[in-house]
């Protein structure tokens, strides 16, 4: 359980967030998104005890950042933006260093020590390289030992800055999969600039710009809310005559507009739609309907959503905050 | 204090994993050597002490010892790990100190390998064993209040060789402040705060065989003090 409340974080005379509060409970993955400079990584930074707030408050599983730093940075695992590592260490003294560190030292917790890291390692396939130094691991397998780092300790509370930077799409979908199933029992969160791994892997999403929180909630829901006019585009073989049918498409009850899309030389035509708010679902079965009286047939009927592109590009670029 | 080991042994492994600690133990020894038989003379003195060794110590800890802190903090930095270093469930006090204990560490393992120095050489005549713990005694703490200085300077900087220079630069200047005082007729009180400051000043009396608790309370208020500024700096840094 993570909340925060307006949160301020000021490096001189720059504000780099300036007052946001969201919360997150446990098995939830919150993602971060916005533009480089919006102020993600900051707000890693406070939950993780490395800045302290300038003002307002950061409080996770009911300790506060400021007044009980260890106790949270105890509770938490963390990967900083481009996993750094100690590179003289191999995997496996790194991952020992780690545990000791977060609170599995000492002699008499050598078998609890043993064990984590025998997790920690099944979890994120490092079992192969545990005695190979860290230099000289690629950076898929760094990633995976900056993973295996922060879940060592079992912690409740996972913070992951980018956390698929840099891998191919194999690791990237690796490192998701891992993600997926820790977010199923911990609070994570992550940011990234990656859209598809928002809507991957998150269930809730808070877009930010210039450090102020412009959109807040499930993808879906921020979609929802920012979608206007629906828009279908059909694809029809067995059109006579097109300009006929877009006037038969036209006269489909909601329909606003209706043109010719893509090339009109031979094959099957291909149309976009424009329906009202909300009617896309009555303007597809009229799309059906007409095919089926005038003898066409529905190759393809697309509805078109807005993409986490579209509504990022939106919320950071081109509308005013909300 | 387990927190403070966790640190220590990171840094240990540091040392020992990379040529560092290697090259500063074999670096130590051979300036050592060379001063003992060649500049001190130990044949030629004919006498079986080892002041001759001694009296050079702070100037061969002055340049070797920052070759061990310059990487403390700096290195750090510059990998990024400082950022995951200080989101570990430790205190301030705690990564310094472990830091701190690593260096000593490896000091202690020179100060230990140059022993069969004095131990062959007792066999030429009979040495004054209290002496030469006064003198190993005020080799730790001078190396002490070394590595606490560079301590401090590393962690107020971002690059290892910058570090270097200025940790060897402001210990051959607090080494070499005595000579001031025999240079310059300074009034008495200033060439007393003079002296007071100068690391060699209060090495001096232990390279002679005495231990005097003042000179001991000097290297322990410069470590404490260089070590907690240390932890100054870097909780000061959260606040950025």
């Amino acid at each position: 359980m993570i909340e925060v409340s307006a949160l301020v974080k000021r490096y001189g005379p720059f504000e780099a967030v300036r007052g946001v509060s969201f919360s997150v409970g446990s098995g939830k993955v919150l993602g971060l998104l916005g533009p480089n400079g919006a102020g993600k990584t900051t707000i890693m930074k406070v939950l993780t005890g490395y800045h302290r707030p300038s003002s307002g408050r950061a409080v996770l599983d009911g300790r506060d950042v400021v007044e009980d730093p260890e106790g949270v940075k105890a509770s938490l695992g963390y990967l900083p933006e481009g996993v750094p590592l100690y590179l003289d260490m191999t995997v496996a003294e790194y991952l020992e260093f780690a545990a000791s560190a977060r609170g599995l030292g000492g002699k008499e917790r050598r078998a609890d020590r043993k064990a984590a890291i025998e997790r920690a390692v099944d979890a994120c396939g490092l079992s192969g390289v545990a005695g190979v130094r860290l230099e000289r691991l690629s950076k898929g397998f760094r990633q995976r030992v900056g993973l295996a780092q922060a879940i060592v300790h079992d912690p409740a509370i996972l913070i992951l800055d980018e956390p698929t930077t840099g891998l191919d799409p194999n690791q990237i979908l690796e490192i998701r999969s891992l993600i997926r199933s820790l977010g199923a029992r911990k609070t994570v969160i992550l940011s990234t600039h990656i859209l598809q791994e928002v809507e991957a892997l998150c269930s809730e999403v808070i877009i930010l710009n210039e450090g102020l929180i412009v959109a807040q909630g499930s993808a879906e829901a921020i979609g929802a809310g920012l979608q206007g006019d629906e828009r279908l585009e059909c694809v029809v073989k067995g059109v006579a005559d097109p300009a006929e049918a877009l006037a038969s498409i036209r006269a489909i009850p909601s329909v606003l507009s209706a043109e010719p899309a893509g090339p009109g030389t031979g094959g099957p035509a291909r149309f976009a739609v424009t329906a009202g708010k909300g009617r896309g679902d009555a303007v597809a079965e009229g799309l059906f309907d007409w095919a089926a009286a005038s003898g066409a047939k529905l190759l393809e009927l697309r509805r078109e959503r807005l993409s986490m592109e579209d509504i990022f590009v939106r919320l950071t670029r081109e509308e005013p905050r909300l | 204090m387990s927190g403070v080991l966790t640190i220590a042994r990171r840094e240990l492994s540091a040392y020992f994993n990379s040529p560092v600690a290697y090259i500063f133990i074999v670096a130590f020894l051979l300036a050592c050597g060379t001063l003992f038989f060649f500049v001190g003379d130990f044949f030629a003195v004919g006498q079986a002490t080892m002041r001759g060794y001694f009296s050079l110590m702070p100037f061969v800890l002055s340049v070797l010892v920052p070759a061990l802190t310059m990487r403390l903090w700096a290195e750090e930095r510059k990998q990024g790990t400082y950022e995951l270093l200080l989101t570990m469930p430790f205190r301030d006090g705690q990564l310094v100190a472990g830091k701190y204990l690593a260096a000593m560490a490896v000091v202690a393992a020179a100060l230990a390998l140059s022993l069969p120095v004095p131990l062959m050489a007792s066999m030429f005549g009979r040495f004054d064993s209290g002496a030469i713990v006064a003198e190993y005694l005020g080799a730790v703490l001078m190396a002490s209040a070394a590595s606490a200085i560079g301590q401090a300077v590393s962690g107020a900087s971002k690059n290892q060789i910058s570090a270097f220079m200025a940790t060897v630069m402001l210990l051959l200047a607090l080494s070499l402040l005595s000579r001031v005082t025999t240079l310059l007729s300074l009034p008495g009180w200033l060439a007393g705060l003079v002296n007071w400051a100068s690391l060699s000043y209060h090495f001096g009396s232990f390279s002679r065989g005495v231990v005097d608790t003042r000179d001991v309370a000097y290297f322990v208020i410069i470590t404490v003090s260089c070590l907690y500024a240390t932890a100054r700096l870097i909780s000061a840094g959260k606040w950025r």
